[in-house]
């Protein structure tokens, strides 16, 4: 399910462009440099605010945000009690009904906001931070480091992630290894899972836009200079390819809900109590048949409303950096 | 054109040999002792041994690993811990009822998104336009198992224009059989409209901005000839691939779906091995899907290089 290769290649050109203003890295220079970048930076916060996709994704993920950090002190009823009355159709009492132990549904979706809203962008920060390194390793190394990392890149790329999810978190629960490193919470096990499962995407991309830097003038002179690889990548490379890497971020954290969302609606992903809202569709669809759609319907809006959101959002920043 | 065709087979084999590598690593890097979490910590020790045994859990490092190479060529994988049946017994007959699935959300998907694509470029920037680049985004990023979920209240449930529950009764005849098929397969149209779509857009306007257009039209070509001639064959390359990545993806995706409408495909030999702890079946079903990823891919890329004979000639070299 995903665009990687659109990704890849749109997600040079802003590095290109904002890299030829650099041409030599003496101190003033630099000094300069670093106010171009701070105007850049403005300018490109001036055009996303006046993006109405950017603003509508921004207030509805806010909101989630504020649910998923307060909802449990300000909701009208404790989303873990039960009640006799079971299956009750949405009333003034309970604005979405109830479940099927008589929870309030109203309750447990706005509750339901913070484990996903923990796991997903947790294990997609992971994964920009470790696919960044990857990647630099590899644009910058080129020759057999990044023939063979290439080639694992490759092989984690065909592996379907929910597959692969459901496989890796199977072994894991049975694993006493694990469970010695504590490992016991099975949310650390999911955003691991989806950290690295994300890992070798997000490098794919750093290291295209890795690659367009390399050979630029700037690059060239640090290594005249004698800098250390590891000081041309970190200083000089890695602030030229941020305007990629915060794409990546945002389009992996869409991407992350997606799957967390997913592996727990399969079962082996945030599990129950909690009140998230893929636990509760696959809890709540066998009754589905018997008419009985408002459990499944008001959870399956609250996912819809967070990932459109997050989609707008990162579409906007993509648009932004394209500019 | 051979020489191209070759280098890219023997490529996605190497790729496919990482892969299962890769997949094998995986069960030697979260330790685990099957044998103990299926028959409980209170099984005999007799027991857990044969266990042990039966399924090869004894074997060396190497051993189980060129055991499972090998199981790629001769498609015998071992048994299952569930049913202690062939792996791939387990999972050849649920295979070909997704296939039926997949296929039909493809048709289904396709020509619809190709004219969306095509609609949204010609009308570019103006309302339309806008419209199906929110919708394909919209829909695209919604998990298909919520989408399958709202289509079976509303069809399913509430008008009841289709069956809710994908279960095909024996002996029921093709037309009849879309009945059941048409929730979860328009679940999974609606998920891949929006990357087809979108694809189809910006393959077109790069079409249509170009030189070799531009010229088409000033030599006098109808508007229909330098679409049919220069714009469609140029703007199907990146659209064709991007279908072949979504098949592959498609089968991750069809996972949900098929539980949503208990279609009794693929995913429910899944569900049932996680349940069972079935490392087997699951190990498996991960590498047949990343095969048909990349058998998927490669065929894209073959139907590529044959339509655009500059990619075919950079190719071979």
């Amino acid at each position: 399910m995903e665009l990687e290769d659109v990704n890849a290649e749109t997600a040079i050109e802003p590095a290109l462009q904002s890299s030829s203003m650099m041409i030599d890295a003496a101190p003033n220079v630099l000094k300069q440099s670093l106010a171009e970048r701070k105007q850049a930076r403005k300018e490109r916060w001036r055009l996303l605010r006046r993006r109405p996709g950017f603003i509508i994704g921004a207030v509805i993920v806010l909101f989630w945000a504020f649910c998923a950090a307060f909802a449990q002190y300000v909701v009208p009823y404790n989303p873990f009690d039960d009640r006799d009355k079971r299956h009750m159709p949405p009333s003034a009492d309970h604005w979405f009904g109830t479940d099927q132990t008589g929870r309030d549904i109203f309750s447990r979706v706005l509750t339901g906001a913070r484990d996903i809203l923990l796991v997903a962008p947790i294990a997609a920060v992971l994964a920009v931070i470790m696919g960044t390194l990857l990647g630099m390793i590899m644009g910058y190394f080129r020759g057999w480091t990044d023939n063979i990392l290439s080639r694992f890149v490759e092989a984690f790329l065909a592996l379907p992630v929910v597959l692969v999810g459901l496989y890796v978190l199977t072994l894991a629960s049975q694993s006493d290894f694990l469970q010695t490193i504590s490992f016991n919470s099975r949310n650390i096990l999911v955003i691991y899972v989806v950290a690295v499962l994300f890992t070798p995407i997000v490098a794919r991309t750093v290291r295209a836009a890795v690659q367009g830097e390399r050979d630029l003038d700037y690059v060239v002179s640090a290594r005249l200079r004698g800098e250390s690889s590891l000081f041309i990548m970190t200083r000089e490379i890695f602030p030229n390819v941020t305007g990629p890497i915060i794409v990546e971020l945002t389009v992996r954290i869409g991407y992350a809900i997606f799957t967390v969302a997913t592996l727990s609606f399969l079962g082996v992903g945030i599990q129950p109590p909690s009140p998230d809202w893929g636990l509760t569709i696959s809890d709540e669809r066998a009754v589905l048949a018997a008419g009985i759609w408002w459990p499944v319907t008001f959870n399956a809006l609250a996912i819809i409303t967070l990932v459109v959101a997050v989609n707008l959002i990162a579409d906007s920043i993509q648009a932004v950096y394209q500019k | 054109m051979t020489k191209y065709i070759v280098k890219r087979v023997l490529l996605s084999l190497v790729t496919l040999w990482l892969l299962v590598t890769i997949v094998f690593l995986m069960s030697w890097a979260l330790p685990s002792d099957p044998a103990r979490a299926i028959l409980g910590p209170f099984a005999d020790e007799k027991l857990v041994e044969d266990f042990r045994e039966t399924f090869g859990l004894n074997d060396g490092f190497l051993e189980q690993y060129f055991r499972l190479l090998k199981g790629l060529v001769t498609f015998d994988f071992g048994l299952s811990y569930g049913t202690k049946q062939p792996v791939w017994d387990v999972l050849a007959p649920t295979l070909w009822r997704t296939a039926k699935l997949a296929t039909l959300a493809m048709i289904i998907t396709t020509p619809i998104s190709i004219f969306a694509g095509l609609i949204a470029a010609k009308f570019r920037d103006r309302r339309l336009d806008r419209g199906i680049v929110l919708t394909g985004l919209a829909t695209s990023s919604i998990p298909e198992f919520v989408t399958g979920t709202l289509l079976a209240v509303v069809f399913g449930v509430k008008l009841g224009w289709f069956k809710a529950v994908a279960i095909i009764p024996e002996g029921t005849p093709p037309l009849e059989q879309l009945n059941y098929l048409f929730l979860p397969a328009m679940a999974l149209a609606i998920v891949y409209f929006g990357y087809i779509a979108r694809m189809m857009r910006a393959g077109t306007i790069q079409a249509m901005d170009s030189d070799y257009t531009r010229t088409a039209a000033m030599k006098g070509l109808s508007s229909s000839q330098v679409m049919r001639k220069h714009v469609l064959r140029n703007a199907m390359a990146p659209t064709i691939t991007v279908m072949s990545v979504q098949i592959g993806y498609l089968v991750s995706g069809i996972v949900g779906v098929e539980v949503v409408f208990n279609y009794p495909g693929f995913s429910q030999a899944l569900l049932i091995a996680v349940k069972q702890k079935d490392l087997p079946v699951l190990q498996v079903a991960v590498i047949i899907s990343a095969l048909v990823y990349m058998v998927a891919t490669l065929t894209a890329d073959l139907i590529i290089a044959w339509l655009n004979p500059r990619i075919r000639l950079e190719m071979g070299n």
